[in-house]
């Protein structure tokens, strides 16, 4: 834990340190503030649930970008085989690496904290929604920060890094979309996938357990394919 | 040699992690499918509405049991149009709760500018309309069963009723045989097919939805023919608001009725005329006008009752849903009760009620006067049971309601008060025996609006558009000078 703990420190420290934080968290706030902004206008209810839906799938392309760096570059500069020997586990390694992204995302949302305060004061939003509709989107962010830090493992080109990344997860948004175009049966076998359909409950104040599960399931799958990844270098 | 060795290594350990990664993997899977097949769900919603009431979810177990395909077919809201955010958002996202819950029920939300022809082979010509189909039989419903408005500028409300809606057609598609309400005319009772506010045109078509029939029951036409009686196929009778006695022998051709267990719904109004019958089932309907302190704003004449216990007002009362009544004659039961009679009260006012007997609401106001008006809590609306030991039925057990209001009843307030609908509805549900079809007909959604001008919308613009990400901008900024001066 207390790893996990320093690990994530020192990712925190590298990703503040540089310019690259302030650009994804001032273009994340614009982008955000933009749709929430457009919700507004176009339904004129106190709801983010237009901003919420789109910041989702902001995050298929964002959050790769966030994490690509982790192994790749790691390995492009030969630190990661100094990594691995030092006496921290692997699982601390992936584990605090996941951690600090998660956290940088979670400092982004912080950002948006501030479209409830204005619904709150020129209306009468639902906070049951408002909360579980923010759950959703940590949820996201946490099985999307996994799948980045994967596809970081697989490579040491940051750029092919996060296009690996983003490959990787657009099928997961896609098989909602493309559910209807497909034969029923294949249909009900693609759907349990879609990060849309799970994510569709959160942002109507629904909790439930599939939904989570399914989050949890994908971020822990991603995370464990890391350590895989990353230990195959020792067999190799 | 060596060489084999270490590739002979390399391919036991890969293989060995290949496998243990599909193991995980597929034991995840494995788990998903458990943890799918035994959901739990929380709606926290503020209404409570994001998921199915426990009505509708046994609704559609009961249409997955009979193994018929039902199809529900809902037509996007005019683009542009006021609302059509909400309207559309809310039909989706019930579609989609039909889908969860049912493995028959088929949904379709579809695009009425985009699909044309999906709405010419239906018939469809409106946006927002729901086409709910199973087998050969169809409902239609249209955007006024659907959403609900009410209030006026900025208190305007828009409230979405399409679960109760979808339901009720449910309801309709299920049931194989129609029952027939008869509704006695005559006497210068209310009109069925009436289309004025004292008409009750509104109500046949909540009936129809229902697969109830209201038909009309003249004595005096049959009297020509042949012997005059209540038909066999009468599911129940309505008798609202007769201008004028019932002659004697009708009123025994509805107590033969009564005696084979059969329902008759009362609808009387302050100094009306008053069935005979009544006083034989040991209803009383006092002199003078229901009136209470607590009232609908700005009607002096309309109380806000309140749901005693019964089947038919347990849902209305859970969730707090208004019967609005206007110009109540005050209703009692005997006291004790007759023998073999099982009296309930439906409506009631609250302690601050009483019966006005002054004619001070002539004037404008309406204020207790010990004196002359008769002290609340007061009934608006009792629900009658008769069993054979009352001597007054043969067999089974016939049931009765009476009103105080007819209102309740007709074009004029059926859509009105939020509970208007499901308490006629509800009595209608009892009166024939349906009790496993008692429920709100609505539990409504309501689109939480933005006071917001556009003035205050240039803040907002300027507040999430500049100052948010010029933040970050600067932050950033200080750390790099920072950083660049070490």
């Amino acid at each position: 834990m207390r790893d996990v703990w320093t690990l994530w420190k020192k990712e925190l420290r590298i990703y503040f340190v540089s310019p690259l934080a302030y650009v994804f968290l001032s273009a994340f706030l614009f982008l955000a503030g933009l749709f929430f902004y457009l919700g507004v206008t176009l339904t004129g209810e106190a709801s983010l649930r237009v901003l919420l839906g789109n910041l989702a799938i902001t995050q298929l392309f964002v959050l790769p970008m966030l994490t690509m760096r982790h192994f790749a570059e790691e390995r492009r500069q030969g630190t990661l085989e100094l990594l691995m020997t030092a006496p921290v586990s692997l699982g601390a390694i992936v584990v605090g690496k996941w951690l600090a992204s998660l956290t940088l995302c979670l400092l982004m949302f912080l950002g948006t904290l501030v479209f409830p305060a204005v619904l709150a004061y020129y209306g009468d939003p639902d906070w049951g929604v408002m909360f579980t509709s923010y759950l959703g989107l940590v949820c996201v962010a946490s099985a999307f920060c996994a799948a980045g830090l994967f596809a970081s493992s697989l490579t040491d080109d940051q750029v092919a890094a996060g296009l690996i990344g983003i490959v990787l997860l657009l099928p997961f948004w896609l098989v909602g979309r493309a559910e209807a175009l497909l034969p029923e049966e294949w249909a009900d076998v693609v759907r349990p996938l879609s990060v849309l359909v799970h994510l569709d409950s959160f942002n109507r104040g629904v909790l439930d357990s599939a939904d989570l599960f399914y989050f949890l399931a994908f971020t822990g799958v991603f995370l464990f394919l890391t350590f895989r990844s990353v230990e195959s270098r020792r067999w190799r | 040699m060596a060489m084999n060795r270490t590739l002979q290594r390399r391919l036991a350990v890969g293989s060995n992690a290949t496998i243990v990664t599909f193991l995980v993997v597929a034991a995840v899977v494995v788990v998903y499918l458990l943890v799918d097949r035994f959901r739990v769900r929380v709606d926290l919603s503020a209404d409570q509405g994001s998921v199915l009431a426990a009505d509708t979810v046994n609704k559609l177990g009961l249409l997955d049991r009979d193994a018929v395909a039902v199809t529900v077919t809902a037509f996007s809201a005019q683009r542009g149009k006021k609302e059509s955010y909400f309207k559309d958002r809310q039909l989706q996202d019930l579609l989609e709760e039909m889908d969860y819950n049912s493995a028959l029920v088929e949904t379709r939300f579809v695009d009425f500018d985009k699909e044309r022809l999906t709405a010419e082979k239906l018939g469809v010509t409106d946006y927002g309309t729901v086409v709910v189909q199973r087998a050969e039989r169809r409902v239609d419903l249209q955007d006024r069963d659907l959403f609900r408005r009410s209030g006026k500028g900025d208190d305007r409300k828009i409230e979405f009723l399409g679960e109760a809606a979808i339901n009720r057609a449910f309801s309709q598609l299920m049931s194989d045989t129609r029952r027939v309400v008869y509704a006695l005319v005559g006497h210068g009772e209310l009109d069925p097919d009436g289309r004025d506010p004292d008409g009750m045109a509104d109500l046949a078509a909540a009936l129809d939805q229902e697969n109830y029939e209201l038909k009309k029951l003249d004595f005096v036409r049959d009297r020509e023919e042949s012997a005059p009686r209540v038909p066999d196929d009468a599911a129940a009778v309505v008798v609202a608001r007769p201008r004028v006695a019932i002659p004697v022998l009708e009123e025994d051709l509805l107590l033969a009725y009564l005696a084979t267990g059969g329902s008759i719904l009362y609808a009387v109004e302050p100094g009306g005329y008053v069935p005979s019958l009544l006083g034989r089932l040991g209803v009383v309907v006092p002199e003078g006008i229901v009136l209470d302190k607590l009232l609908v704003f700005p009607y002096p004449d309309r109380p806000v009752p309140r749901y005693k216990a019964h089947p038919i007002t347990k849902d209305l009362s859970d969730q707090q849903l208004v019967t609005v009544v206007s110009r109540a004659a005050p209703v009692q039961a005997a006291v004790p009760p007759k023998e073999g009679i099982r009296a309930s009260t439906l409506l009631e006012t609250s302690r601050d009620g009483w019966i006005e007997r002054g004619g001070a609401l002539e004037g404008g106001s309406a204020k207790y006067e010990p004196d002359i008006d008769g002290a609340g809590p007061t009934a608006m609306a009792i629900a009658l049971e008769l069993g054979t030991d009352s001597g007054l039925v043969k067999r089974g057990r016939a049931r009765v309601v009476v009103l105080g209001d007819t209102d309740v009843i007709t074009n004029g307030l059926l859509s009105e008060g939020p509970g208007n609908a499901s308490f006629a509805i509800n009595t209608f549900r009892w009166l024939l025996g349906d009790e496993g079809r008692l429920s709100v007909v609505g539990r409504p959604s309501t689109v939480r609006r933005l006071a917001l001008s556009s003035e205050d919308l240039g803040k907002v613009r300027w507040l999430v558009l500049s100052i948010g990400p010029m933040l970050a901008v600067l932050l950033g900024a200080a750390v790099w000078s920072s950083r660049r001066g070490r």
